[in-house]
C-alpha cells in the first residue's frame, strides 16, 4: 500500500487545488440556487362594482310525453301528462315502471327505491310534488332534487358541483348555471357513459410510436 | 507599430503552417471536410423542416445534441485539469502540455457552442443570450450561467494559448508571472464549467434521475477519465511524429491519475445504482430503463452495458501498472474509457433522465440520421479547428523547446480519438 | 445615448446574417419580431405597433379579421383552477375545445391538456398512467381520469430555468411565454414536472376556417416553428372576465375557475369546503391548479 500513500502525499497540492476550484465553482453558482419567487400577485381588492346576475339555465317543459304514434305528417304525437292522467285515476300507484301494465312499462328507471309518486304529483300530473305534498312546476325540479341530495345541493350552492358558462367576473358579465336535469336524467341519474374523443397523436413519429405504452413497470 | 508587424508575421506563419502538410495531412483534412459537408447538409435539412427531423419530441425534448454538449464540456474541462499534475510534478514540457490541453479545450468549447446552436429551435434569436444586448436570465437560469462560464472559459484559454505561442514565436521566454496566474485561474474555471453544466441538470426537481447531489461529482470524475484519454493519445502521436520530447514517466503518471478518477467514477456510479435499486422507489424506473429496459423499450440498454464494460475494462487496464505502461494496452484503455464515458455522458445521462417523462409516458428516443449527420459535422468542425491549432502550435513549440528553426511537424494528426468520438 | 439605440444599431449590422438565416429556413422572421425587445421591455407605442402588425399579418394569412389583444392582469385578481376528479369521465372534450380555442397546431398535433387514465386501486400514480386509452365508452370500470395541463405554479421551475427570460409569471398568476423572444432551447420543458410545455417541432398548422380570431399576444395567437407554448388559462378570455374554454365545454361540470383573492369565488369556496390536492406537491411548485374529490 506504499504506492497509495506515496501517491496521496505527492497529490496533496493537487487535491488542495481541486478543493479550491470546487469551492470557487460552488460560490460562482450559489446565487443560481437561490430560487426567485416569481410573480407576487397584487394583493389589491378583487374587482367590485355592480354585479351581473347568475342565471339558471332554463329547463324546458318536460311535462309532455310521446304517445308513440305519429300524425299525418309523420311527426310524433306529444301530449301533456294531464291529457291522459286527467282521465285516469290510479288506484294503487306503481312503485316502479316494471310494475305498470299499460303505459310507461319500458321506461328506464334506476333511481334507488323511489316510487313514481315520490316526485310526480298524482293530483296534477303536469307538476311535481315536494315531500310535504306541495306542487312544484317541472321548471323548478332543482328544488325537488335537493330534498334528498343535500351534499350535492351544498356543493352546488358553493359552485363546486355543476357546470357553468359565461363570466367568472360578475362585474363584467352574467353567468349561467346548469340545473340538475341538464346532466342527470331524473329517472336514471347516474351520468351516462360517453364516447371519448380521439386519443392523442402528438408524438407523430410513426404508427407504433403514436401510442406508447403507459405503465412503466 | 512593431507589435502589429509581429502579429502580422505570426498570422502569416500560422497560415503557412496550416496550409502546408504532407499527403496524410491533406487526406485527414479532406475527410474532415466531408464530415463538415455532411453536417451542413443535415443541418440545412433540419432548419428547413424544423426539429421534427430529429427524433426528439415533447417527452424527450433533449437528445443526442445536448448529450454531446455535456460530454464535450467534460473534455474541455478535463483537458485543462491535466495542468495540475504537470504543475505539481514539475514536468519539463509543462508549457507544451498546457498549450495542448488548452487547444483541446478551445476546440471542445467551440463544439459545445455548436451543439447548443443546432439544438435550439430559433437559431436566429441566440443573440437574446448576450448580456446587455438580449436578456440573459442570470442568476436564476442555469443555462444562462452555463453560457457565461463557457464563454469566459473560452476567452481565458484563448488568451493563455495566444500569449504562450506568441511569446514563443517571438523567441521570448513566456513570463511565468503572467501566464501562471491565468493557468491557475483556468483550473477552477474548468471545474466551474463542468459543475455548472451538472447543475443545469441537477436543478430540475421534476427529473429524479438528474436531481441527485452526486451528479456534479460524477461529472467531474468522468471528465477526469475522458479528457486526459484524448491528451494521452495525442502526446504519444506528437512524440512519434515530431521531435517533441515527452517522457514516458509523464504519460504513466497521467495514466495513474486516470485510474484513480476511473475508480471514483465507477464508485459514484455504483453508489447511485445501489441507492436506486435498494430503495426501489418510483424513481428507480429511470435506471431500469437504462440498464434493463422497460417492456419492449430497450433501445439504449445494449449501449449502457457496453459503456459499463468499457469503463470497467479500462479501469483494470489502468490499475495494473504493467498494462498501464504497455503502449498497446494503454491506448486500448484510452479508447475504451473515452467510449465508455462518451456513451455514459452522451446518451446515458440525457435519455434515461427524460424517459419515462414526467407523466410516466415512455417515448423511446433514438437519434435520426439527421441528428447523427449534424453531430458528425460538429465533430468535424471541432477536429478541424483542433488540427489546425495543433499544426500551428507544434512548430512554434518545437522551435522554442529545442531552440531550433521550425521543423516540418509531419502529420501527426490525432484521428483515433476523433473517430471514437463519432460512434 | 439610450441603450436601445445601441442595440438597434448593433442588430442592424446583423441584418445581413438575419437575411441569411431567413433563407436558411427560418422563413417566418419578420422585421418586428427579429428586432423587437422582450415583451416586458416594450414601450407602449411599440407594443401598439406590434399588435397592429400582427393583426394585419394574421388577418391576411387566415383570411379573416384577427384581433391580437394585450390585456394586462387586473389588480386584485389571482386565478385559480379546481378540477373534480370524482366527476371527470375522461371524455377529452376539454382537450379538443382547448385546441380550437387556442389555435393549437393540428398537424403536427399539439395538445395543451393531457388526460391520464389511472387505476382506482393505484391512486394518482403517473408511472402507471395511460394517455392513449381508447375504449368504446368512458369511464372504464376501475379507472379514473386526471387531466393535466399547466399548473400555473407559484414557484414555477420553467420560469426559473429560461435562459433568456422569455417566460414569466404575470401578476394574476398566469405563466406566459413571449413567442417572439423564446429561443427554443427547451430548458423549460425539462424543468416542468407536469409535461405541460409543448414545442413546435415543425411549422404549426391551423386550418384557416377553424382559426379562432380572438387572440392575445401572450396566449393563443398563431405561433411559429421552434418555440414553446402552453396553457395560459385562456388568457384572452379570462382577462375579459370570461371562463376558460375547458370550463365551458366540460360536459360533467368537473372544471371550476375563479379568483383566488375573492372569498366568494367558486375556487375559494372549494378550497374552503373540499379537501384539495396538488400534483407533485413534494416539489414545492405550489400550483394554482387544484384537484378535489367532489
Amino acid at each position: 500500500m506504499r504506492w497509495i500513500r506515496d501517491a496521496l502525499a505527492r497529490l496533496r497540492p493537487g487535491v488542495l487545488l481541486c478543493g479550491l476550484a470546487l469551492g470557487a465553482a460552488l460560490l460562482l453558482a450559489a446565487p443560481a440556487l437561490l430560487s426567485e419567487e416569481t410573480g407576487a400577485p397584487a394583493k389589491a381588492a378583487p374587482p367590485s362594482g355592480p354585479k351581473h346576475p347568475v342565471n339558471l339555465r332554463p329547463v324546458g317543459k318536460p311535462a309532455r310525453m310521446a304517445t308513440g304514434e305519429v300524425d299525418a305528417l309523420g311527426a310524433p304525437i306529444v301530449v301533456a301528462c294531464s291529457t291522459c292522467h286527467s282521465l285516469r285515476t290510479e288506484e294503487s300507484p306503481a312503485t316502479k315502471p316494471a310494475e305498470l301494465t299499460k303505459f310507461h312499462k319500458e321506461f328506464p328507471f334506476d333511481h334507488g327505491e323511489r316510487s313514481c309518486l315520490a316526485c310526480h304529483n298524482p293530483k296534477d300530473y303536469d307538476t311535481l310534488r315536494l315531500a310535504d305534498g306541495r306542487a312544484l312546476p317541472f321548471t323548478h325540479s332543482l328544488e325537488l332534487c335537493t330534498q334528498c341530495h343535500g351534499t350535492q345541493a351544498r356543493d352546488y350552492k358553493h359552485g363546486a358541483h355543476g357546470g357553468m358558462n359565461g363570466y367568472w367576473d360578475l362585474t363584467r358579465g352574467p353567468r349561467t348555471r346548469n340545473q340538475c336535469v341538464h346532466c342527470h336524467d331524473p329517472h336514471v341519474p347516474a351520468f351516462p357513459r360517453m364516447q371519448p374523443t380521439f386519443k392523442p397523436r402528438d408524438r407523430f413519429m410513426d404508427a407504433h410510436r403514436d401510442a406508447p405504452k403507459g405503465g412503466a413497470r | 507599430m512593431p507589435i502589429l508587424q509581429d502579429l502580422n508575421a505570426f498570422a502569416r506563419h500560422s497560415l503557412r503552417s496550416a496550409t502546408r502538410g504532407n499527403r496524410l495531412y491533406w487526406l485527414w483534412m479532406g475527410l474532415l471536410g466531408i464530415c463538415i459537408g455532411v453536417g451542413i447538409f443535415s443541418y440545412l435539412e433540419q432548419l428547413d423542416g424544423g426539429l421534427i427531423r430529429t427524433a426528439m419530441r415533447d417527452p424527450v425534448s433533449w437528445g443526442f445534441y445536448i448529450g454531446n454538449f455535456t460530454f464535450l464540456v467534460g473534455v474541455a474541462a478535463a483537458a485543462v485539469l491535466l495542468v495540475i499534475p504537470a504543475y505539481v510534478y514539475h514536468w519539463k514540457p509543462i508549457k507544451e502540455v498546457v498549450i495542448l490541453g488548452e487547444l483541446l479545450a478551445i476546440s471542445a468549447i467551440v463544439m459545445c457552442a455548436l451543439f447548443v446552436l443546432v439544438d435550439v429551435g430559433r437559431p436566429d434569436r441566440v443573440w437574446h443570450l448576450m448580456p446587455g444586448l438580449g436578456r440573459l436570465n442570470v442568476p436564476s437560469s442555469l443555462l444562462g450561467w452555463d453560457v457565461l462560464v463557457l464563454n469566459a472559459y473560452l476567452i481565458l484559454n484563448f488568451v493563455i494559448v495566444s500569449y504562450l505561442l506568441f511569446s514563443m514565436f517571438k523567441g521570448r521566454k513566456p513570463r511565468t508571472a503572467i501566464f501562471m496566474p491565468l493557468v491557475l485561474l483556468s483550473i477552477p474555471a474548468a471545474v466551474g464549467i463542468h459543475t455548472v453544466t451538472a447543475f443545469l441538470y441537477n436543478g430540475f426537481a421534476g427529473r429524479p434521475f438528474w436531481n441527485a447531489s452526486i451528479l456534479a461529482p460524477r461529472f467531474i470524475a468522468s471528465a477526469f477519465c475522458s479528457g486526459p484519454a484524448v491528451l494521452l493519445i495525442l502526446m504519444q502521436l506528437l512524440r512519434r511524429f515530431t521531435r517533441f520530447e515527452i517522457q514516458s514517466s509523464a504519460i504513466w503518471k497521467v495514466a495513474e491519475l486516470m485510474a484513480y478518477a476511473m475508480f471514483l467514477n465507477l464508485f459514484l456510479h455504483g453508489a447511485e445504482v445501489f441507492k436506486e435499486y435498494y430503495s426501489d422507489t418510483e424513481h428507480l424506473v429511470h435506471m431500469q430503463y437504462m440498464f434493463q429496459g422497460i417492456g419492449e423499450h430497450r433501445a439504449i440498454v445494449p449501449y449502457m452495458w457496453l459503456s459499463v464494460f468499457c469503463s470497467i475494462t479500462a479501469f483494470l487496464l489502468f490499475l495494473i501498472p504493467k498494462t498501464r505502461r504497455n503502449p498497446v494496452t494503454l491506448n486500448l484503455g484510452c479508447v475504451l474509457i473515452f467510449s465508455g464515458v462518451y456513451i455514459e455522458k452522451g446518451m446515458g445521462l440525457v435519455i434515461p433522465g427524460l424517459t419515462p417523462d414526467t407523466l410516466g409516458e415512455i417515448y423511446e428516443y433514438f437519434p435520426t440520421w439527421i441528428e447523427i449527420g449534424v453531430a458528425v459535422g460538429v465533430f468535424g468542425i471541432g477536429a478541424f479547428i483542433f488540427t489546425v491549432l495543433v499544426k500551428i502550435a507544434t512548430p512554434i513549440m518545437l522551435r522554442a523547446s529545442a531552440g531550433e528553426a521550425s521543423a516540418e511537424p509531419g502529420s501527426g494528426q490525432p484521428h483515433r480519438q476523433r473517430t471514437t468520438g463519432q460512434d | 445615448m439610450k441603450p436601445e439605440l445601441t442595440r438597434r444599431t448593433f442588430l442592424c449590422t446583423l441584418a445581413g446574417c438575419a437575411a441569411a438565416a431567413a433563407t436558411g429556413g427560418c422563413g417566418d422572421i419578420t422585421h418586428t419580431s427579429f428586432f423587437r425587445d422582450n415583451f416586458r421591455d416594450l414601450e407602449k407605442e411599440e407594443l401598439q405597433q406590434i399588435l397592429a402588425e400582427l393583426e394585419r399579418e394574421h388577418s391576411k394569412t387566415y383570411g379573416k379579421q384577427v384581433t391580437v389583444g394585450a390585456a394586462q392582469a387586473q389588480p386584485g385578481v389571482e386565478f385559480g383552477y379546481a378540477l373534480d376528479l370524482s366527476r371527470c369521465v375522461g371524455c377529452r372534450r376539454c382537450v379538443y375545445g382547448c385546441v380550437e380555442e387556442n389555435n393549437q397546431s393540428r398537424d403536427p398535433q399539439i395538445h395543451w391538456i393531457r388526460v391520464l387514465e389511472m387505476e382506482q386501486e393505484k391512486g394518482i400514480d403517473f408511472h402507471h398512467a395511460d394517455a392513449y386509452y381508447d375504449p368504446e365508452t368512458v369511464p372504464e370500470a376501475g379507472k379514473f381520469y386526471v387531466p393535466v395541463a399547466c399548473q400555473q405554479c407559484r414557484n414555477a421551475p420553467c420560469v426559473k430555468s429560461c435562459p433568456v427570460g422569455a417566460t414569466w409569471q404575470e401578476d394574476d398568476g398566469i405563466v406566459v411565454i413571449d413567442y417572439d423572444w423564446c429561443i427554443g432551447c427547451r430548458c423549460c420543458m425539462s424543468a416542468c414536472p407536469y409535461g405541460a410545455r409543448h414545442f413546435n417541432w415543425a411549422t404549426p398548422d391551423v386550418p384557416a376556417e377553424e382559426m379562432n380570431p380572438d387572440t392575445h399576444i401572450l396566449g393563443n395567437r398563431p405561433r411559429m416553428k421552434g418555440v414553446v407554448e402552453k396553457c395560459t388559462f385562456c388568457v384572452h378570455r379570462v382577462r375579459e372576465g370570461k371562463y376558460p374554454r375547458c370550463v365551458e365545454v366540460c360536459p360533467v361540470g368537473a372544471r371550476k375557475f375563479g379568483n383566488l383573492l375573492d372569498p366568494q369565488s367558486e375556487v375559494r369556496q372549494i378550497l374552503e369546503h373540499k379537501r384539495v390536492v396538488t400534483l407533485k406537491s413534494e416539489l414545492n411548485t405550489r400550483p394554482r391548479f387544484y384537484y378535489f374529490f367532489g
